[in-house]
């Protein structure tokens, strides 16, 4: 467990030491910002004159729902390019230095490596979300009001969809030498994800029911909504561990081939 | 098989490695006990390096078995790994940390206790010569430095056994000095097995050699049976000035039985240059100067000179053997 926490820093302190992880995560901070900043304007607009946006009484409107449900839902497109590039680095930047060689060397198994590894970027992963309350206590301090349990299930709903991500992204990561190609990779592999939960709108028949389902968007809408759902933490659980396998399997190939 | 000679701490058994269809070992056995150091010798693609990464457990081989402190290297990875320090061809590390930094995170993954963790790098660092270094980048070192850095790296939990692939390839002369001598004094009281295509270096560090080339040994003995060897070799050079005597000296020459690996180049001048290997024993310059004389051969020069361990090895990789001397 040691060893798995040695590697699980390192990983988190080198998102630090190189620009990609900072300026990621004030991109994601800025940009997140915007979103929120434009839904509680939004919603201030429509709040005093309901009747010009099509509405016929304001009641309807839950006041944590516009806002959060939008903000995370919002916040989930951005995971299909933040993932990418926090991911780019974690092997491929290793195999292209070649210090992955020497990791392998040493008395550590590859579970240890695969699972400090992936550790280190859910916890750069968790920190970028940290600032986000501070919008919440801005929010709060202004007069805002909203609901704790639909918004820590959205935060919920986001870090798992997020780890996700980030397990596909190391996955792929595992396979390619060259960063650019794994970011490219990841990301054709999430939006086709993606894509899943579109099919039921285009389609009709009994498989479409078994895209949406594939899809970890379904799943995170319910969280969105302030709904906490065993199927969807089991899916993304699934989800997670079947890549964190596949990454497992990709460096156990070096077994067997040159 | 599964038979470990206790005494030995690195054991290669009839290890066998295929990429493809293509062997890069095939079938090499060896045993390297405590207080050796052992030169691995061979021309580049001889199969160093895939020796090399087997010993130190980063892929297992096709067949056969490695036995380091008699435990498997690969039923047994965890125990094998903790008794080998590697220093790979290439030293790549990571060029975001800072070198204390590094030293401390391969002396977690190691399993140095944390109550000994800040003593134990700082004595390797002062070993290697990196007492002053500690807080600099590794990204901005110096390719020797980088090598301290690395070998700094291999001695983190004090391994018995040392695999250094190519230690001193890019460092300029002081430094391949200093290097040489930290590895000397490091063999002391270890196994240290180190590839190289410098010959001088095995003479100067090595206690025994192993020459390989396309995956196979092609020779192996300590440096005075080497150097025995160096004694009943010799060569002799001869130049001939006029180019048109050239088939007729060839012809000369190779009726001699005794001469052997008779070769000839064109020097720029139109120069002719022989040389051959044949035994000290027998002198035949005066009979080649009759024989040439004779036949109003264009002599110019005739030359005999001891066989460098370069002039064994390269005879080697011709032949495959040298007189079966070494097996």
């Amino acid at each position: 467990m040691r060893k798995v926490l040695t590697i699980a820093r390192k990983e988190f302190s080198s998102c630090f030491h190189s620009w990609v992880g900072v300026l990621m995560a004030t991109f994601f901070f800025l940009a997140s910002g915007v979103f929120f900043v434009i839904l509680v304007l939004s919603y201030a607009k429509i709040s005093t004159n309901p009747q010009q946006y099509g509405l016929s009484n304001f009641s309807g409107i839950n006041q944590t729902q516009y806002i959060f449900g939008s903000f995370f839902s919002n916040l989930s497109i951005m995971l299909l390019f933040l993932a990418p590039i926090l991911t780019m680095r974690s092997f491929s930047e290793e195999r292209r230095q070649e210090t992955l060689e020497l990791l392998f060397t040493y008395p550590l198994s590859d579970f240890e490596i695969v699972a400090g590894k992936q550790l280190g970027i859910l916890c750069f992963f968790a920190t970028l979300l940290l600032p986000l309350s501070g919008y919440l206590a801005v929010f709060r301090s202004t007069g805002g009001e909203f609901e704790w349990i639909p918004v820590l299930l959205g935060f919920l709903g986001f870090w798992l969809l997020g780890s996700a991500y980030l397990a596909a992204g190391v996955f792929i990561s595992s396979l390619t030498k060259s960063p650019v190609v794994s970011a490219l990779g990841t990301f054709s592999v999430l939006l086709v994800f993606w894509i899943f939960d579109w099919v039921k709108d285009i389609a009709t028949g009994p498989w479409t029911h078994i895209f949406s389902e594939l899809s970890p968007l379904a799943h995170y809408k319910n969280f969105t909504l302030g709904i906490l759902d065993v199927q969807d933490m089991v899916f993304f659980c699934f989800f997670f561990f079947y890549f964190l396998f596949l990454t497992l399997r990709s460096i156990e190939t070096r077994n067997w081939k040159s | 098989m599964n038979n470990p000679d206790p005494s030995s701490l690195i054991q290669f058994e009839n290890v066998s490695k295929k990429y493809g269809s293509f062997y890069a070992l095939r079938d090499v056995s060896f045993e390297i006990k405590e207080g050796e150091i052992v030169g691995f010798l061979g021309p580049n693609g001889a199969g160093k390096t895939t020796a090399m990464r087997i010993l130190s457990g980063f892929f297992p081989p096709t067949s056969g078995h490695v036995f380091i402190r008699g435990v498997d290297m690969f039923k047994h990875p965890h125990e094998a790994k903790q008794a080998i320090g590697y220093l790979p061809e290439t030293v790549s590390l990571y060029p975001d940390m800072k070198v204390i930094e590094y030293l401390r995170f391969v002396a977690k993954l190691k399993g140095v206790p944390a109550y000994e963790l800040q003593g134990h790098i700082r004595s390797r660092m002062s070993f290697c010569g990196l007492q002053d270094s500690g807080h600099r980048l590794i990204g901005r070192l110096s390719k020797g430095y980088r090598q301290r850095v690395g070998l700094a790296q291999a001695l983190v939990a004090d391994p018995p056994v040392l695999v250094l692939d190519e230690p001193t390839t890019g460092l300029d002369p002081s430094q391949i000095k200093e290097i040489r001598e930290l590895i000397r004094a490091l063999g002391q009281n270890r196994a240290v097995i180190l590839s190289t295509h410098i010959l001088p270096e095995v003479s100067m560090l090595c206690d025994r050699v192993i020459m390989i080339n396309q995956g196979q040994i092609l020779a192996s003995g300590t440096v005075p049976e080497l150097a025995s060897c160096l004694k009943d070799r010799e060569a002799i050079h001869i130049r001939i000035l006029d180019n048109q005597d050239r088939n007729l000296a060839l012809k000369l020459l190779g009726s001699i039985p005794e001469v052997e690996a008779l070769k000839a180049e064109e020097e720029v001048s139109g120069e002719t240059f022989i040389s051959f290997e044949t035994s000290p024993e027998l002198d035949l310059r005066p009979r080649i100067m009759k024989l040439f004389v004779e036949q109003g051969i264009s002599l110019a020069e005739i030359q005999r000179q001891q066989l460098t361990l370069e002039d064994i090895f390269l005879g080697l990789l011709k032949t495959g053997k040298l007189g079966g001397r070494f097996s």
